[in-house]
């Protein structure tokens, strides 16, 4: 019990512990993080020790909620044009039946699910990334210009003002999906060149060739 | 102990409706999931403004991930903490250097945690109660204070006085003998 070294299967276990107390450094966090994607054993003993730490959850006060607070969530997640939901389908339907009036119908192009919300590069660049919202997910697509090298790839960041890059996926061939709240102006959409298989800290470490604030 | 029960029940069948994009069951769920979701975001962020902006986080999280919570793995409440939790460490472990939690961890570190474990025997936690008592009392607070208050191994180290990786063999040793005594 005291100083023999652990077995892989109780470092395992100690690392999903201190992944769920919180205590491990970011960089070793987010590595977790990504292990957890892909290593089901390990998610598995995450699930362990959330259920073994719950009950001190009870130790959390109950604090009241301000009233204002969700009134923004709603606005931040049913968008007007979240009253369209079903997209494209629907601007053709409102165009056959001519029901017009609404405007956002008029915003929204014909030929791809949901509005742009952001062109990462512009008409003088090599390379273009149309970033895409259709109310629940991120759509991002390669208008222009070619994919990474090979052993390269770009990695899509969104950035809120004051904090720090978070990374949305990676941006290969396919066009990125990724299941993502619609983010507000102000907010920053950008590309990296990376090593293949993303960057290994969690944060951009190579350079950012494009960017577009929302 | 009843009323923690229905609650928890209610909590699943709410994330279920979400899960079916129900924003009725989105607002009920606000309202009597978010007092709690905030008291966990305040304690471990510190902040009445962070904490107010990583709930509106966790809301948008809880609507778009609701479909992947499991009943059969745990209480919906259980899930709901875990993900406020996580996201505040997120955010925690985010800041920029000179903003690290020192600051928290000094104020909370004169709270009685005695009183605290008392107050969690009440409830269903009797159990993890008996297993932290099995640690010496320093390391069940380093366990506890991690946990309730989302340090990290620096903090726990300098509120406990000993280097880094002391810190760590220590705390690794304590949470795989909580293990063994809570599968026992």
């Amino acid at each position: 019990m005291t100083d023999t070294p652990l077995t892989p299967l109780e470092e395992d276990d100690a690392l999903a512990a201190e992944y769920v107390l919180g205590v491990l450094p970011l960089p070793e966090r987010l590595a977790v993080e990504a292990r957890l994607k892909t290593d089901m054993d390990l998610a598995a003993r995450v699930s362990v020790w959330v259920a073994h730490f719950a009950p001190l959850n009870e130790a959390y006060a109950s604090v009241p909620v301000p009233p204002d607070l969700l009134p923004k969530i709603e606005s931040r997640l049913f968008p007007k044009a979240s009253a369209l939901r079903g997209g494209w389908r629907l601007w053709l339907a409102g165009t056959v039946t001519a029901v017009v009036g609404v405007g956002v119908f008029m915003l929204m192009p014909p030929t791809a699910p949901g509005a742009v919300i952001a062109s990462l590069g512009d008409g003088g660049s090599a390379l273009v990334y149309e970033a895409r919202h259709d109310g629940s997910h991120l759509l991002v697509t390669r208008v222009a210009g070619t994919p990474a090298p090979e052993g390269q790839t770009h990695e899509l960041w969104v950035i809120a003002p004051g904090a720090a890059p978070v990374s949305l996926g990676l941006l290969g061939t396919d066009p990125l999906d990724v299941e993502y709240p619609r983010p507000p102006a102000g907010w920053v959409l950008a590309v990296s060149v990376e090593p293949a298989g993303g960057s290994p800290t969690g944060a951009p470490t190579g350079p950012v060739i494009l960017t577009a604030e929302l | 102990m009843n009323a923690t029960a229905q609650i928890r029940t209610e909590t699943c069948l709410l994330l279920e409706r979400i899960s079916q994009q129900d924003r009725t069951a989105f607002r009920d769920l606000y309202h009597s999931a978010g007092p709690k979701l905030m008291g966990v975001l305040l304690r471990i962020l510190g902040t009445r403004s962070e904490a107010e902006d990583a709930l509106q986080e966790v809301f948008t999280r809880v609507w778009l991930r609701a479909g992947r919570f499991d009943p059969s793995r745990g209480a919906g409440m259980t899930w709901l903490v875990a993900l406020s939790r996580n996201h505040a460490i997120d955010r925690l472990r985010a800041r920029k250097p000179e903003q690290t939690d020192d600051g928290v961890a000094e104020l909370i570190a004169d709270t009685a945690p005695r009183a605290e474990t008392r107050l969690i025997a009440q409830g269903e936690a009797r159990r993890v109660t008996e297993c932290f008592d099995t640690l010496e009392p320093a390391r069940a607070d380093a366990v506890r204070g991690a946990y309730l208050d989302g340090l990290s191994y620096e903090a726990l180290a300098a509120r406990h006085s000993i280097p880094l990786n002391t810190m760590r063999t220590w705390l690794r040793r304590s949470l795989l003998k909580l293990k063994e005594c809570l599968e026992q």
